[in-house]
This record gives C-alpha cells, structure tokens and sequence, in this order.
C-alpha cells in the first residue's frame, strides 16, 4: 500500500465543535472528511455511495448497530470503523477489544495522535482482511482434499486400485476433461455411489 | 435472605431504554436492589454493539441483552469471543412488525382488499414483491434492531412462511430510535421492533402495526440478563442478589394494576424519555394498529411472569431454538451449533441454585 495515498473518512458525529476539531487535525495529511451528524436512517446508503476507507464514529452514537450489522450483511463491504469517546472508560473498552477491525480514539484530537490511531487501524484492518482471506483459501483447500481423498478411497474399493493407481487415473481423467480434480471426485463420487446402489438392488 | 450481607454491593447495570426494561426499572424504583443490599446504577445504552463492549471490558458490570447476545458473544461473532452466561430470562414476546402506510395500502390494493385481517399473514406480501419485481421497481426493505435479535430471527421466520428469503426482501439493522423517520422519510417500507416503537408509529399516524412477536412464536425469550462468567465467578451472591430483585419486580409485573404504575415510572427522563400512551398498551395487552382502527387484546404483548409456569429459567430448549435461528439465519454452521454446550451460557443451573 502507498502511504501517501488519500484515504476517505466518513465521520459520524453530532457534536459539531468536535467534528470540527477532528477536521482540523487532519489537515494537509493524507485523509479526506466527510462529515455527517445525525444519520438516522440514510447511513448504509450514504456508506454505499462514499465508499469511505474508514469510518470514524462516536461510540455513543445510536448508529453503532447499523455498522456493526456491516460485517454480517453480505452485500455490504465491511469497513474498518474506529471509535472515538468523551468518557474516561475508553481505554479500559479500548484493550479489550482486539477484534482487529477496530480501534478506539479517547476524546482529545491533538493532530499526531488522531493520524496516527487512524493509520493503525487502517494496517490493522488490512491484516485482518487478509487473515480471513486466508482462512477462507484454507478451508476450501481442506475441503477439496477431502472430496479428492473420498473418490480415492471409493475408486480403491470398488475397482481395486491401489492408491497410486486410483489417484492417476483421477488425474488423467481430470486433464482429458479439462476440469479441477475436485470437480472430477465429486462427479465420481456421485457416480459410484450411485453404482454401489444399484449393483446391490 | 435479604440481610445476609452488610456492605452494599454497588453494580453497574446496562440497558437499552425498551418497554421491557420494565423489570429493571421497577426493581429500582421500588427499592427492590436496596431490599436484596445491592446499590444498583442503571445505564441507558444507546447501541447494542457499545453495551456488548462495555459488558465485554467489565465497564457494566451486568446488562439486559437480546437473548440471543450471550450466544454470540460466547461464540465470538463479529467480536472476539468473550464467555458471557445468562442466569435468568427477563422478558417473552415484545416486539412487533410494522409497516409502512403505503406498504400497506400497496397489500391492500394488490391483494384486493378492503381491510386486512390481523394478525397478518405474510402471503399477502408474496404479491406485492411478485409485482415488484415485474415493475422494476425496488425491493422491499425491512429492518431489525441487530443481526443477533429475536427481532430478525422473527423477521425472517414470518416471511419464510410465505416462502419468501432475503433475496427477495432485504433486512438491514437501523437502531429503535430511528425506526419511525426511516418508515416515515420511505428508507424502510416495515421494521420488527420492540415496544414503544410501534406504539410511536401509530400515534403519529405513520404506520401500521400488523403482528406480534407473540402471533410468530408464542412465550420464547426475549431479553435475558447477561454477565460475564468471571463475574459470576467473582461475585456470585451479588449476581445472586440481583437475580432475586429482578425476579421479585417481574413478579411484581405480573399484577395488571402494576402494568400502568410501571409505564408511568418507564416514562421519566431518565429511562424510555416518552409519553405514557405509547408506553402502557402493550404493557396492558393491547396492541396499536393503525391510527383509525381500534386497538387488537394480545394479552402476552409483555410477558414478565407467569404463575404456574417458571418463565424466568434459562432453560436448555430456549438456548437450543435460539441457537437454531441462528443456523437458519445462516450466522453460525450447523457443525458449529451442533458441538456447542448450550448450557455453558444458558446457565439454568445457577437460576436452581438461587430460586429452588
């Protein structure tokens, strides 16, 4: 990721003086304001058109719900969401949560901190999209290996190949095919059951 | 029982201002907390999300949650996983779906009708979203108060009965005290909510309150006392304590004269900050439908209590059904449910221990 490149902030506040601070902190560095006060029901569209690359939000602001709900509404993308509080807890909510998809900012808006946190929270965001990307290959790996190992496993019973035998000839039909190995398992997988089926009627 | 301790035990006790914040508030109000040697401070939390953080960091010390919030936030979804336990059931039923007046004229119209019969049935929106489609014109929309709600689990289940799936209507989250201007400004065309917020959209003539939670699913939990279980670890008599005064203002509910009284107490500044003719209906079994119409008798609109059945226990079939509309909301595996101890957070064994 560049550094210098603009980033968007969506910020949700209803206190006009300290919205006003937190843009003046963010002067002349890499982050563009847009600053909405009390969304009520237009917040997810506003969120689908601005397409932010953070959101700011007060961590009292009803809205909360709304943006937490992103992570679980599939058509929206999520997006990392920092917190920002006047009440002296902050830091104490601060450490315990480490979901890696937010941060919190206490109430002060001296210009380095708030940079800062927001630069943090966009890295920390970034790994975490990662980490889920990942994961999700992962799985999916796992879950071929599974499929592919269960063909296998029929193709040796019911044809009385060796496991060599019966991963070869998968892999063969696989390329004659011009499809995955997984694709081809699960076709043989169906298949064969099927025949097992039959020849026992 | 109640002068078994001498220090007074001070709590910070989470809430979300709802008509079934009725215990909580009752319990203060009549000097239950003080009777049970608790100095319990009520904390009117504006989001979901925030008291689940702020139960989560131990800044509350105890809150009322959506039933199925101790679940989540056991299983870690959408936040790191944090072992939080429900010692008692607070409240059943409570919540409603709305629709929008044009909603409602548009099922009128497509449907060929003159009135509706209530509660509705969702097959009368099959139409609607048929014609919809053939139109181009857009989805509809409707909301729920969080993604792990009774709310939206209801939502979903009242329009799978019609065969209808979020493909074809859309459900987003929009906190309870927007509900009545997004229906109002046309952002969502009906919302289940909880209770005074349909209230609120009859009496100013925006809305038109349909069906119960109750018409959905009769008697199933709705909101449920949430700790975390190094709490309850920590300081079991004072989470004894407190379940022994909110279960004495829930039985105190249950009286029908004490329904207004509640509503009354409901209705200051401090707590719901709204007029008592929003506040009492549903509290008295009466459910608003629409500004012209006359109200419909739905005696289990607030359930706090019952008689000659215990309500109040966390039980394993509450945890499992609960845990069963979260597989079907597509939120949690079945794999994931299937291995889960569903009475590692519905802790009906500390609800024996307190009230045998």
């Amino acid at each position: 990721m560049v550094s210098d490149a603009k980033l968007s902030i969506l910020l949700i506040d209803d206190n006009e003086a300290r919205a006003e601070a937190f843009k003046s902190a963010l002067q002349e560095s890499r982050y563009d304001i847009v600053h909405m006060s009390s969304p009520t029901s237009g917040l997810l569209r506003e969120v689908d058109k601005l397409q932010p690359d953070i959101i700011v939000i007060d961590i009292e602001s009803p809205s909360r719900d709304i943006l937490d709900s992103l992570h679980t509404i599939s058509n929206f993308a999520p997006k990392p969401v920092v917190m920002f509080s006047d009440e002296e807890d902050t830091e104490i909510i601060n450490q315990s949560v480490r979901s890696g998809v937010s941060a919190y900012i206490v109430g002060d808006t001296e210009p380095k901190r708030v940079r800062s946190i927001l630069d943090a929270a966009v890295a920390r965001f970034t790994e975490f999209q990662r980490l889920r990307n990942e994961l999700n290959e992962t799985k999916q790996a796992l879950e071929s290996r599974k499929i592919i190992d269960q063909a296998k496993r029929l193709l040796m019973q019911q044809r009385d190949l060796s496991e060599q035998q019966a991963y070869s000839a998968m892999r063969k039909m696989a390329m004659d095919a011009g499809q995955k190995l997984e694709e081809i398992a699960a076709t043989l997988i169906s298949i064969l059951n099927n025949l097992d089926i039959g020849e026992r009627k | 029982m109640m002068a078994k301790r001498k220090s007074v035990q001070a709590i910070n006790l989470g809430f979300v201002p709802l008509t079934d914040s009725a215990p909580l508030i009752v319990a203060k109000e009549m000097g239950f907390y003080e009777q049970f040697g608790l100095d319990v401070k009520l904390q009117a939390q504006n989001s979901w999300s925030t008291l689940r953080d702020k139960l989560h960091a131990g800044v509350l010390d105890a809150a009322q949650m959506l039933a199925p919030m101790p679940i989540a936030s056991s299983l870690g979804l959408n936040n790191p996983a944090t072992p939080v336990i429900t010692p008692m059931v607070l409240s059943l039923n409570g919540n409603a779906i709305t629709l929008s007046n044009e909603l409602y004229e548009e099922v009128l119209l497509v449907n060929d009708l003159s009135e509706l019969t209530l509660p509705m049935a969702s097959y009368l929106l099959k139409d609607v979203v048929v014609q919809r489609s053939q139109k181009n014109k857009p989805k509809l929309r409707f909301a729920s108060v969080f993604p792990y709600s009774c709310h939206h689990y209801q939502l979903i289940e009242w329009l799978k009965s019609a065969d209808l799936c979020l493909d074809d209507i859309e459900i987003i989250v929009i906190p309870p005290v927007n509900m009545v201007d997004s229906l109002h400004c046309g952002d969502i065309d009906g919302y289940c909510v909880g209770g005074p917020w349909n209230a609120k959209a009859v009496r100013a003539g925006f809305g038109v309150t349909v069906l119960t939670s109750y018409d959905i699913w009769r008697d199933s939990a709705e909101k449920v006392l949430g700790i975390l279980q190094s709490y309850y670890e920590q300081n079991t008599d004072t989470v004894e304590q407190l379940c022994r005064a909110l279960k004495k203002a829930c039985e105190w509910l249950e009286y029908t004269p004490n329904r207004f009284e509640a509503a009354r107490m409901l209705s200051g500044y401090d707590y719901l900050d709204a007029p008592i003719d929003v506040i009492a209906p549903s509290l008295i079994g009466s459910c608003l439908v629409k500004d012209d119409l006359s109200p419909r008798h739905v005696p289990g609109y607030n359930q706090f209590y019952c008689p000659y059945k215990d309500i109040n226990s966390p039980s394993y079939s509450n945890g499992e059904w609960l845990l069963k509309q979260m597989v079907s909301a597509g939120q949690i595996a079945p794999e994931i449910a299937d291995k889960f101890a569903i009475n590692s957070v519905f802790r009906a064994d500390i609800y024996r221990k307190i009230f045998r």
